[in-house]
């Protein structure tokens, strides 16, 4: 993680903002690739959960 | 600064000379990453299953509230012929008693309204002895993966709550809002309340079943006027479905309903 941070490029702002938007970005693919493995493997019917 | 930068070439000198790590600590670490990530990543998934779905279902339904709202106030209501229901392996009344036995020889007419479109909200679901279903959850039609996303839903190929037969509606137990997560507490003789653009239908809990996800039979039509709740059970789980099964006492069509039995 560290030295990811410190591969982004500019300075300590942009590199804040820049990690903001990856984390935020990686967040909602993580959200649709849960809600695929949810539907995908876990359901098994209308009334599942 | 000389005396500091020979210091730190001193100590450089004691510390022993690492020699590379070998090929099979390499693996090891990698794989013991790699584990470590897939943890993360099936807790996150456990966590967005039971607190992000619900989060989201959560905006739904206030947003579906306000829908029923309008679709009450806009719905159009008609009267049609009571026809009884003849459940299966009953064999039906020998004569239409739905044209011919009202009390001046005229059909008894129940209030209905047209079919909601998939994923349209249409009723709410109250049942006040259970603390999270008294306030509401608003009824979605169908029971698709993504109706039941948002709620409840009602089964389209079974009645609209209030009218003859049984009509089924399921919901989540532990995801997606967890609409039915406390049916299991529900008891014999309490109250279920489904308002419609009808009126308010108010049931009679009178079954409680619990059983495999193939006894499709809880569905089947029955005399009178019914409401089947069904979720997963236990909770966490879908190996088994919980049935809870009431009958109409009171509303807008119970008195052409029960007077008919």
């Amino acid at each position: 993680m560290r030295r990811i941070y410190r591969a982004l490029p500019g300075p300590t702002p942009v590199r804040i903002i820049t990690s903001i938007v990856i984390v935020g970005v990686a967040l909602v693919a993580l959200h649709f690739f849960y809600e695929w493995v949810g539907s995908s493997f876990l359901d098994t019917g209308g009334t599942v959960g | 600064m000389t005396q500091l930068t020979d210091a730190a070439a001193a100590r450089a000198e004691e510390v022993p000379h690492l020699p590379p790590p070998s090929r099979g600590y390499r693996l090891m670490r990698g794989t013991g990453l790699t584990l470590v990530w897939l943890g993360a990543l099936t807790l996150g998934f456990v966590a967005h299953q039971l607190w992000i779905t619900t989060f989201f279902a959560n905006q739904n339904q206030t947003e579906l509230v306000a829908a029923l709202e309008e679709h009450f106030e806009s719905a159009e209501i008609v009267e049609v012929p009571y026809v009884p229901v003849v459940p299966p392996g009953e064999t039906p009344p020998p004569e239409d008693r739905s044209i011919v036995s009202g009390a001046l020889g005229a059909p008894e007419l129940l209030r209905s309204e047209a079919p909601p479109e998939e994923g349209a909200a249409f009723a709410e679901i109250r049942i006040p002895s259970l603390p999270s279903l008294e306030d509401g959850w608003a009824i979605v039609e169908g029971v698709s993966l993504r109706d039941l996303k948002n709620g409840a839903g009602h089964m389209p190929w079974t009645p609209l709550p209030g009218q003859p037969g049984n009509s089924v509606i399921s919901g989540h137990r532990t995801t997606y809002g967890q609409p039915f997560h406390d049916l299991d507490l529900v008891e014999i003789g309490d109250v279920i309340e489904v308002e419609t653009a009808l009126g308010t239908h108010m049931y009679s809990v009178k079954e409680i079943h619990v059983v495999e996800p193939t006894d499709v039979w809880v569905t089947d039509p029955r005399a009178g006027a019914w409401l089947t709740l069904t979720t997963c059970n236990p909770k966490f789980s879908a190996r088994e479905r919980l049935i809870v099964v009431a009958e109409l006492i009171e509303g807008p069509n119970a008195e052409v309903i029960l007077g008919r039995l």
